[in-house]
């Protein structure tokens, strides 16, 4: 930025002795060039040095790369089910045995999958909830120009940013070692993170909540919970309500994976498959949590442009 | 006589003004709708509470007590291995670093590809779209999982998980830059004679530089995160040092590398908030 | 009887209100005038104690009411009702919903917390819509009405509350002419029938002179005039106002003053 002086042009100039208009003109565009090349140049160079940096410390060389590339294909071959299109729809025979090739070969544990892709949305839709509700009601006292005093503004806030700092997988790691396995551990730690990541967003839509109404129910002799939910809940329950539902989109993302530390959900099975098989089942779970989390966002979306929608038209 | 006082409102005339004015008094009804979503929800809280056991919670107090001790009370602090925690980190940051170049590389491509105004064909444009969803639907630590399957552990497997994700997150932000531009400038170098190359050079690359580059810089950012849970799964980063630590029972060791991480979270969230900060000035200044 | 003694606000360097000295007897109506930025608005929150004052007492009877904290100052809150310019009403919540607000103060903490209100609550707030020709609106959202119906449906929420004394602020300076009158005559009303004291800040003369039984100047946060309107003199005014004295003579800016027949036209409306 140090060069933004010299874009001020003719006005920046100090008057030493005569000059005409032209010669000013090539003397603060010499400038602005060299200026300009000097901090091209040096961004280039940072630029290089942390690539460098980057790929000696990551050890990302060329001769690694080139071993491994070949493996990912290898790896994705390995896979994808053998679908034959003559079998496709085959059921099981009278021992109960699927005929290889077929969508019930494939999908032997299905029923295994949907149970445990229905334990993913539940932990989803329980950790919202509850995040959302500490978020909600941590919300009026983490944001500044509702707190009643700035002690419990700090501390609210602080709380939030570190339940917010810490990535989930983390949480849900430390809650696997206290509880044992099992989707509680998810539920928690979707649920801390939600609170921080919501808490933070509500706090910011009450900043920007128009003081009137607050001031008018101050004014009645309301206390500071009635001028919280007189004054500030109806104005920014909307937006409440469409960003829980983003989070919620997000948490469905989150407790399909957070099964890799043993906290529930179909990240267990994923992970199970993916590091014990090299076969089809990695395909079949792996398609499974894509459909979940498209159709899930889809409904969200749904929902909350119809909830905005009518919001704005009343 | 009009001295209004709320005692002195008669049940008289409380059912004149419920006769006149049904809708400002509450009815059955009403009560039921309002209260009903969050009944429901409490309901279910407390339903799925029991679904998950959250009586393990208080059951396995002690354990947690003991836990959060061992995260406090610091021991041997000089043998620590701090070298190894702070390559770690350093090996997060290159990956990230590394995974969003590449990504961003990729993106330029695929991204116009996808987007409508460059590619005409439909079919093209619509399966390159379908895999993108693909890419973009599988979160980053199961693109981890398999490249530690595929390649091995280590920070590549991170870098490849991070390029796979962004590849299909940032194409999508491209194309959808790339869909939203000026129309008349494009056709303006058109009208030159340009080749098909030329005209994506000097029509569409200056108007969507500068949304391509603010887009890449808040992946940094988000990589960052990313990356630093990556090795959870074996995929390099300070993450694989937490879980050895962890797996270890070196809880004091995890505590200190987790207050690392999150120092090192927040310093970037600082940073990268000022970058683009200075990057909408700059732009704003030429 | 309200009494201000040496009531001073200094916001930094500026002092808003210097050493007010007043005695308001219950039932008056009472009149601040001055150019913008004389204090009067400061004076009306430090009345409502929705600010605090730096030095000197407010006494109601035998209270002081500036010393009051938590509960009590709440109960004067809801004593001491207060309208504002910008009305102050609860924009998404529907019209009874506002002025069921006004009960706060004597709703238990769980039933306000629930939104839940007794039928003669309701009644009560459904008569004081009635008395300003609002009952229609109560089911209405507040921010769906016209500024001048707002300020009302503001008139209705401190009927509401049962106050003693009735703080108006600038209450008709966002409002036309027509509307304007309406509440004017909606706040004389309340003072004459109700009796109760009723405290405004005025921008215009004419509206003070027409109104108040009397009239208290301020200039630079200082009581400059306190009389009644006839001891007012073109000379004080000017004096009063400064160099906003043409805006707040020329009646036809915000002022209450309509054609005979237009006004009537409204009220009976």
């Amino acid at each position: 930025m140090t060069y933004t002086p010299t874009l001020g042009g003719s006005s920046a100039a100090p008057g030493d002795g005569p000059r005409d208009a032209v010669s000013t003109f090539e003397r603060h565009r010499a400038e602005l060039r060299a200026s300009k090349r000097l901090w091209n140049i040096l961004g280039l160079v940072a630029f290089v040095v942390c690539l460098g940096l980057s790929i000696w410390v990551s050890r990302f060389y060329p001769d690694r790369l080139a071993a491994g590339v070949p493996r990912i294909f290898e790896y994705f071959g390995t896979i994808m089910p053998d679908l034959q299109w003559s079998v496709l729809f085959e059921g099981r025979t009278e021992e109960g045995r699927a005929v290889p090739g077929s969508l019930t070969f494939w999908y032997t544990d299905f029923w295994t999958y949907m149970r445990l892709i229905w334990e993913t949305i539940l932990m989803a839709i329980t950790a919202t909830l509850i995040g959302a509700a500490v978020a909600f009601v941590l919300s009026f006292p983490a944001a500044a120009n509702l707190a009643p005093n700035s002690w419990v503004y700090w501390i609210s806030r602080r709380f939030l940013e570190i339940c917010r700092g810490i990535p989930e997988i983390l949480l849900a790691l430390v809650f696997v070692f206290m509880i044992g396995i099992g989707p509680l551990a998810g539920v928690l730690a979707i649920a801390i993170h939600t609170m921080g990541a919501l808490g933070k967003l509500f706090a910011e839509v009450n900043e920007n909540a128009s003081s009137r109404p607050v001031e008018g129910i101050t004014a009645v002799g309301g206390s500071w919970a009635e001028r919280m939910a007189y004054g500030v809940v109806p104005q920014v329950a909307p937006n409440f309500f469409s960003y829980a539902l983003l989070r919620f989109e997000i948490n469905v993302r989150a407790s399909s994976i957070i099964g890799f530390v043993g906290a529930g959900g179909i990240g267990q099975e994923l992970n199970r498959v993916i590091s014990f098989y090299s076969d089809d089942r990695v395909a079949a779970v792996l398609l499974l949590v894509v459909l979940t989390v498209t159709i899930i966002d889809l409904i969200s979306e749904r929902v909350r442009l119809n909830y905005i929608g009518r919001e704005n038209f009343q | 006589m009009s001295i209004a006082a709320i005692s002195a409102v008669t049940d008289d005339q409380i059912d004149r003004v419920r006769a006149d004015h049904p809708g400002a008094f509450a009815t059955p009804l009403g009560t039921i709708r309002r209260w009903a979503p969050l009944v429901l929800a409490v309901i279910y809280v407390l339903g799925s509470m029991w679904y998950f056991e959250f009586g393990k919670l208080l059951e396995s107090s002690e354990r947690v007590l003991r836990l959060l001790r061992a995260f406090v009370v610091w021991r041997d602090m000089d043998g620590w291995a701090y070298d190894q925690i702070y390559v770690g980190i350093a090996q997060t940051l290159a990956m990230a670093f590394l995974g969003t170049l590449l990504g961003t590389i990729g993106a330029l491509m695929i991204g116009f590809v996808a987007a409508r105004n460059v590619m005409p064909v439909m079919i093209v444009r619509q399966i390159v779209r379908r895999i993108l969803d693909v890419l973009r639907g599988i979160d980053s630590l199961v693109w981890g999982l398999v490249f530690v399957r595929a390649v091995g552990l280590g920070p590549l497997a991170g870098v490849l998980a991070i390029f796979v994700s962004d590849l299909g997150t940032l194409s999508k932000l491209y194309s959808e830059a790339i869909e939203n531009i000026d129309r008349k400038q494009v056709e303006g170098v058109k009208a030159t004679g340009a080749s098909q190359l030329g005209v994506i050079r000097y029509g569409y690359i200056p108007q969507v530089l500068p949304v391509f580059i603010s887009q890449s810089l808040y992946f940094l950012e988000s990589n960052t995160r990313s990356a630093t849970i990556l090795g959870i799964v074996g995929a390099g980063g300070i993450g694989m040092i937490i879980i050895e630590r962890f797996r270890a029972g070196l809880y004091d060791q995890v505590a200190f590398v987790v207050l690392n991480v999150l120092v090192l979270i927040f310093a970037i969230d600082w940073v990268s908030k000022r970058v683009r900060l200075w990057a909408i000035g700059e732009k704003h200044d030429a | 009887m309200l009494k201000l003694q040496k009531l001073t606000r200094q916001f930094g360097e500026n002092l808003a209100v210097n050493n007010a000295n007043l005695e308001i007897p219950d039932g008056q109506m009472v009149g601040i005038i001055g150019r913008s930025g004389a204090g009067k608005s400061t004076l009306l929150r430090l009345l409502n104690r929705l600010i605090d004052p730096s030095e000197g007492q407010i006494l109601f009877g035998d209270a002081d009411i500036a010393a009051l904290k938590g509960r009590e100052l709440r109960a004067w809150r809801s004593d001491c009702a207060m309208i504002f310019q910008q009305f102050n009403l609860v924009g998404r919540l529907d019209v009874i919903t506002n002025v069921l607000t006004g009960r706060l103060y004597d709703v238990p903490a769980w039933r306000s917390m629930a939104q839940v209100f007794t039928p003669r609550e309701r009644a009560f707030a459904i008569q004081a819509l009635d008395r300003l020709g609002m009952a229609h609106t109560a089911l209405q959202k507040a921010e769906t009405l016209s500024g001048g119906q707002q300020q009302r449906v503001a008139i209705a929420r401190a009927l509401a509350q049962e106050p003693k004394i009735l703080l108006a602020d600038e209450p008709i300076a966002s409002l036309d002419p027509m509307n304007a009158k309406i509440v004017m005559d909606a706040l004389r009303d309340i003072n004459r029938q109700d009796g109760i004291t009723v405290i405004c800040n005025l921008h215009t003369l004419d509206t003070a002179r027409n109104y108040c039984d009397r009239i208290i100047g301020m200039q630079d946060g200082r009581v400059v005039f306190d009389g009644t309107p006839d001891l007012l003199t073109t000379q004080m005014a000017r004096e009063i106002y400064g160099a906003e004295a043409d805006e707040a003579f020329n009646e036809a800016a915000t002022s209450t003053a309509l054609p005979a027949s237009v006004a009537a036209a409204r009220v009976m409306a």
